[in-house]
């Protein structure tokens, strides 16, 4: 109905309504311009790759044992698959919405153009090309068929994420058969990943609980809530990094003292645990007080009420901000390279030191920019479709 | 629409007295007995405990002082008690407090298979037949959000039923509600009456306490001013207080 035409009267109309507004349309777009030829002059003529493609692999996974490296790739593929299958039954009813078309052009176009840039050897190009291929094959398969499918077992599909996260840390750590990789050996991306992902899955039924604590009626609990997420919100990550790195050693006796990754990996999930519990909480202050008290004047225990009545609805407020978090919880990886651990940055930085490629720090990191950005861009998006899909008078459902 | 002299006693308060926090005095001393059967139509002007009193009943509200017997269960403290009570007592709300992330259908069947854990198929069945009863079984796979006023309230007239309650509170249903949608749900109320459901109604509709009511109850000031059949109530009010309410009203 009100799809944007670009028609020159239309163009006419918003860009040159007044002559100011001419002046300042062609003031911007010489800037542009610009900034624009300058930016692509330097990509294609002045910037030199090799940085980047020289050290693929170790952006990619760090130091992770070359001959174990086949665990990573099927963990891809696994996951390819899983995200398809989510994005494809969140959309439902085979549609293609336009963010869903400008994805996977996007997607494509990493695949195709990224590895040909990075000058990726053929197999592991073609590697790329399949795997996106079966992400958006599998996203077609799952929109098209979801209906059909019976709903208890659609009502499963959420379980393949945590079950997928176990299978993803064996084949990541080893065990059951499978050589260890002890954490040290990890980096690049996919520490990044881990260290997030990790953080995100943990911290959100955290901060739920935290949340519902700070509204307790038990004074215990809501002053041992509102202490714990005044605290850590009083206090930068940083300094909670090294905190942790230093603390845990002394308070466990040696042997069980986590390895330093997975210490870092809690102390960003306690962190981000206060800052969702305050999303949280807000939603359920925009909650009227009546939904808890038809539920459980319908009998109700507390528990089931919460459950069914009051998470589900303060949930869709404090989505948008939670998912704000996580984006924040992603960038704020980049502080593990301080604390000595070789997340992407703290790859990135060995790479820079190394004499071969001394001042090629633009190229990298601009290319940890771009990796980060299609890294939110994702959760976004995601965040995004969650939301149409929980709200109850989304055309998509009605 | 009258009880049998010998019905056995519902709800049985005395002496409740409630403070808020803030030290007000809410409640000075109720004594109310509803029978079987019974639909007391609860008055006063706004600030006179009437709500209050009435969500004493299923302890959404507590109490300081005195007791309150709800279908042979004395109310305490207990939290199993108090969600036992819950099971048998319906109540409906001025705000209709139904839930929007739910359809219509699945407001009705959410507590009967989760407490009663009756099986989904029947509940569903049995809440269709409720809909039907209310008017409004074509919009049961709507959200609350798409319904008026006056289909919202009857819902949620229909969610109580359908945990199958001894008794129904009704705290101001037609309150919020557009002129226009009073009579639809005053209508169900009646038709509820009729087929013999112990209600306590806190209301200011008097043609509905007229037709309907067994007894009328005035409250001022947190204490029950007069208690009488409804024909005495409103031709032949015993005190000041309730003339000077009726004034006012009609």
């Amino acid at each position: 109905m009100n799809s944007p035409s670009l028609s020159f009267a239309r163009l006419r109309r918003e860009l040159f309504a007044t002559p100011l507004d001419g002046v300042i349309t062609l003031a911007l777009v010489g800037f542009l311009l610009a900034v624009g030829t300058a930016f692509l002059r330097w990509m294609l003529f002045q910037a030199e790759w090799a940085v980047i493609q020289a050290n693929t692999t170790l952006f990619a996974v760090g130091r992770y044992p070359i001959e174990q490296q086949w665990r990573l790739w099927l963990l891809t593929v696994l996951l390819a698959a899983a995200t398809g299958l989510s994005w494809g039954l969140l959309r439902g009813k085979g549609s293609w919405p336009r963010n869903d078309q400008l994805t996977a052009v996007i997607l494509i176009a990493l695949a195709v153009f990224g590895s040909w840039g990075l000058k990726l050897e053929l197999p592991i190009q073609l590697r790329w090309w399949g795997i996106t291929a079966l992400l958006l094959v599998v996203r077609w398969a799952a929109g098209r068929w979801s209906q059909a499918l019976p709903a208890p077992l659609l009502r499963l599909v959420p379980l393949v994420w945590p079950v997928l996260y176990l299978v993803g840390m064996v084949l990541i750590s080893g065990g059951l058969g499978l050589m260890r990789v002890p954490p040290g050996e990890w980096g690049g991306l996919l520490l990044t990943l881990l260290e997030a992902s990790f953080a995100i899955l943990l911290c959100f039924p955290l901060g739920v609980l935290l949340a519902l604590g700070r509204r307790s009626e038990l004074p215990l609990l809501r002053w041992g809530s509102v202490l714990y997420i005044e605290f850590i919100r009083g206090a930068p990550l940083i300094t909670l990094l090294f905190l942790g790195q230093n603390i845990l050693g002394f308070l466990l006796p040696g042997g069980l003292a986590p390895d330093r990754v997975w210490r870092a990996a809690w102390v960003l999930t306690f962190f981000a645990a206060a800052y969702v519990a305050e999303a949280v909480r807000s939603g359920l202050v925009a909650l009227p007080p009546g939904q808890l008290e038809a539920a459980r004047s319908l009998g109700l225990p507390m528990h089931q009420a919460l459950i069914h009545v009051v998470l589900p609805q303060a949930m869709r407020v404090a989505l948008p901000a939670t998912v704000g978090q996580f984006i924040t919880l992603l960038q704020d990886t980049t502080l593990l390279s301080l604390i000595g651990l070789l997340d992407l940055l703290g790859t990135a930085r060995t790479v820079m030191a190394n004499p071969e490629f001394l001042g090629k720090n633009a190229e990298v990191y601009l290319v940890l920019a771009v990796l980060f950005w299609c890294c939110c861009a994702a959760l976004g998006l995601g965040s995004r479709a969650l939301e149409t899909r929980l709200n109850p008078l989304a055309p998509s459902k009605a | 629409m009258t009880s049998p002299a010998n019905a056995p006693v519902m709800i049985e308060a005395r002496g409740v007295e409630k403070w808020y926090p803030n030290g007000f005095q809410a409640l000075r001393g109720v004594d109310l007995t509803v029978c079987q059967g019974e639909v007391v139509v609860i008055m006063g002007p706004s600030g006179s405990g009437k709500s209050t009193f009435i969500r004493t009943f299923n302890a959404l509200e507590d109490f300081q002082k005195g007791s309150i017997v709800v279908d042979g269960r004395p109310l305490t403290n207990d939290v199993r008690n108090i969600d036992a009570i819950r099971r048998e007592v319906g109540m409906v709300f001025q705000q209709f407090n139904l839930f929007p992330h739910l359809t219509v259908l699945e407001n009705l069947t959410l507590a009967p298979t989760l407490v009663r854990q009756r099986p989904k198929q029947e509940v569903e069945q049995q809440a269709l037949e409720l809909l039907e009863r209310v008017g409004i079984h074509e919009q049961a796979r709507k959200y609350p959000g798409q319904l008026s006023g006056g289909q919202q309230q009857r819902v949620a007239i229909a969610r109580s039923l359908c945990m199958e309650p001894r008794i129904m509170l009704f705290d101001e249903p037609t309150s919020a509600l557009d002129p226009e949608m009073v009579q639809e749900v005053l209508a169900v109320m009646q038709e509820l009456a009729r087929d013999g459901m112990t209600m306590v109604v806190v209301t200011h509709e008097v043609r509905f306490a007229r037709q309907v009511a067994s007894r009328v109850v005035l409250m001022a000031e947190g204490q029950v001013v007069e208690e009488a059949p409804p024909e005495q109530f409103f031709t032949n009010p015993q005190h000041e207080r309730s003339r000077q309410f009726l004034s006012q009203i009609s």
